[in-house]
């Protein structure tokens, strides 16, 4: 069984609420603050906290990483995939370090980890790329970002 | 028995059993470094030291043996504050890099830093540096992370019975190292790194391969020699990277050999076949498993065929391949091959005068109990051999009669083979093994046979249904 709703006579010939959401309409597009940016022109500051592209610090040209595996260990995608090695100037240190970026999370937990201030998330938010593609070491060790 | 009371609980111990053991056995932890249940104890780290009623001062719990009646605490304040002051003493000269270290994860420096220490440093001193020799090709030191708890020193005398660590200079600054730093000699070196409370002492071998908390832990008996000692493999996603040994006081107590603890090598080799392969011309070609077989069973049709059986397979396979193979082939008899001179467990014995025994094979004394003789000379009738391995035994010479494989082969012992049916190794199969002494031990797989490799039940099974198939067609 259908109930129908109570209705007023102004709400039956329904002209009045038309010309109130007009109204509404009008108001915000033409009065109102605006929403959006112009985003390559215009861009939003945003916290430095941010959690962006990744980095591995380095002093003086030499990474600050030593392979511990912590941030492996305790990141939640598996991302980051490390293989350790020796060299004359650095006991350990990674051969490699990948960052599987489309499995990352962000979660920021492998800056937290770190015990050599190595790995770290940059400000850099725009990360998109024409390939699906893993940062490897060679692009980590350009040093963006402030921290 | 008599009694003593350790933290208000009641524990019986053997007279001359020291506190340590007797704690342990009622489920009290009492730190040490440089104790060691099969070394000779010497308490210098005092990290052991635990109140006893009526004694004036802490003693040593590894050096006081418990008696009647003996009242102990271990958790009292002063037993604290004398924790504390060690861990901050040994740590005074300590590098601190576990990041770097491969100890790190087992290392009871770093456990019981965290456990009993302060979580802060008062030091700011510079700290002690020692420049590091090589050592030998399976230890690698450093001698910046050593607390000087001298385990090696006396394992070596005490267990390897050589004379090759020592340590130098006095007080702060101690050295331990070999003589005139010549490279380490015994074959029991890799203990070494076992005992060694920190990452002084560590293996080469295993250097930044892996980070010890990521490897899956599972008891296994090793199979380099009819010794059967009980050990672990550490393995990760298919790979094996390490074996310690361990406690077993009947068989090897807690060492192992270097030639056990590096045997398992051959598992993930490259130099490994894990396809079914057919020797064409001087190659061999990877083809699937039921050509494999078909041509296998083709190969033996009408041919007198001697059956070799490696003394490094388990029980379970050994009566499998005699319950078996007569029902399949024509078989002129079995026999079983492994080392090289030892024939028959009568020509087995200790080859030194710790662990390593002649027989090169696991289970010489197993596969005599199922009444096969080990291989001398074959009859002049066979025309063909089928030979089981399992990854150690030493084929012997076949004088260029033609062969079937099946098991573990490497690549550079496969002469006159004409077909390889991949086989498990003893980290990727269950079984029973029975050691020199006849007792008999059960091990359970690690890891999931790589390649297209199988068990030997499953390609009886695939033979036995690829004849059934052929027969009703």
């Amino acid at each position: 069984m259908l109930l129908k709703p109570k209705t007023s006579i102004l709400q039956k010939i329904y002209l009045p609420d038309i010309i109130i959401g007009l109204w509404i309409t009008i108001k915000n597009f033409f009065f109102g603050k605006k929403v959006t940016i112009q985003y390559p022109e215009e861009r939003r500051n945003y916290s430095s906290r941010l959690r962006g592209m990744h980095y591995i610090k380095t002093i003086n040209g030499v990474e600050n990483c030593t392979a511990c595996m912590l941030c492996p260990t305790v990141c939640p995608a598996e991302c980051i995939h490390i293989v350790a090695g020796e060299r004359p100037d650095k006991e350990k240190y990674p051969i490699s370090f990948e960052v599987d970026v489309l499995r990352c999370c962000f979660c920021g937990m492998c800056e937290e980890a770190c015990p050599k201030d190595a790995i770290k998330l940059s400000n850099i938010y725009e990360m998109s790329m024409l390939k699906r593609s893993v940062y490897e070491k060679d692009f980590l060790l350009e040093q963006r970002g402030h921290k | 028995m008599p009694k003593c009371i350790i933290n208000g609980k009641e524990a019986e111990f053997k007279p001359g059993e020291n506190i340590i053991e007797v704690a342990k056995r009622v489920g009290i932890y009492i730190p040490y470094y440089c104790y060691h249940p099969a070394l000779s104890i010497v308490a210098q780290c005092r990290m052991c030291a635990v109140e006893i009623e009526k004694m004036p001062k802490l003693q040593t719990a590894c050096s006081t043996p418990a008696t009647e009646g003996m009242i102990i605490k271990t958790t009292t304040e002063r037993v604290k504050k004398n924790q504390r002051a060690i861990m901050e003493f040994l740590l005074l000269n300590h590098p601190l890099d576990c990041p770097i270290c491969d100890k790190s994860g087992e290392c009871d420096l770093q456990d019981f830093s965290f456990q009993y220490g302060d979580s802060f440093m008062r030091s700011s001193e510079e700290r002690r540096t020692y420049v590091d020799l090589d050592i030998g090709g399976v230890i690698k030191k450093n001698m910046n992370r050593c607390i000087h708890c001298t385990r090696c020193l006396r394992f070596a005398e005490g267990v390897a019975e050589i004379h090759e660590m020592v340590a130098v200079k006095r007080g702060n600054n101690i050295e331990i190292s070999t003589i005139d730093d010549r490279p380490l000699e015994t074959d029991y070196a890799g203990n070494y790194a076992d005992i060694c409370p920190t990452g002084s002492l560590s293996i080469k071998d295993f250097r930044f391969k892996k980070r010890v908390w990521y490897l899956k832990k599972t008891p296994t008996v090793c199979e380099g020699c009819s010794r059967g000692c009980n050990m672990e493999v550490h393995e990760e996603r298919g790979t094996v990277y390490r074996c310690v040994p361990r406690v077993n006081l009947e068989i090897n107590k807690y060492w192992l050999c270097d030639e056990g603890r590096f045997n398992f090598k051959y598992v993930n080799s490259e130099n490994r076949l894990t396809e079914p392969s057919i020797k064409s011309a001087q190659k061999f070609d990877f083809c699937d498993w039921s050509t494999a077989i078909e041509k296998s069973r083709e190969f033996f049709q009408g041919k007198k065929t001697t059956v070799l059986v490696g003394s490094d397979l388990t029980q379970e396979e050994i009566k499998l391949i005699l319950d078996f193979i007569p029902k399949q082939i024509s078989v002129l008899s079995f026999f079983h091959y492994g080392t090289p001179g030892v024939l028959f467990s009568k020509d087995d014995g200790p080859a030194d005068r710790i662990l390593k025994m002649k027989s090169k094979t696991s289970n010489l004394y197993g596969i005599e109990k199922l009444g096969l003789t080990g291989f001398e000379k074959y009859s002049p009738q066979t025309g063909a051999f089928l030979v089981f391995r399992g990854g150690r035994a030493s084929v012997p010479d076949l004088g260029g009669i033609p062969t079937v494989g099946i098991g573990v082969f490497q690549k550079t012992i496969i002469e006159n083979f004409k077909i390889i049916l991949p086989g498990t190794t003893f980290v990727e199969k269950d079984g029973t093994i029975f050691n020199f002494e006849g007792v008999e031990q059960k091990f359970k797989r690690a890891i999931l046979p790589p390649g297209q490799s199988k068990n030997l039940s499953e390609i009886f099974m695939l033979w036995a249904h690829l004849g059934a198939a052929r027969r009703a067609a």
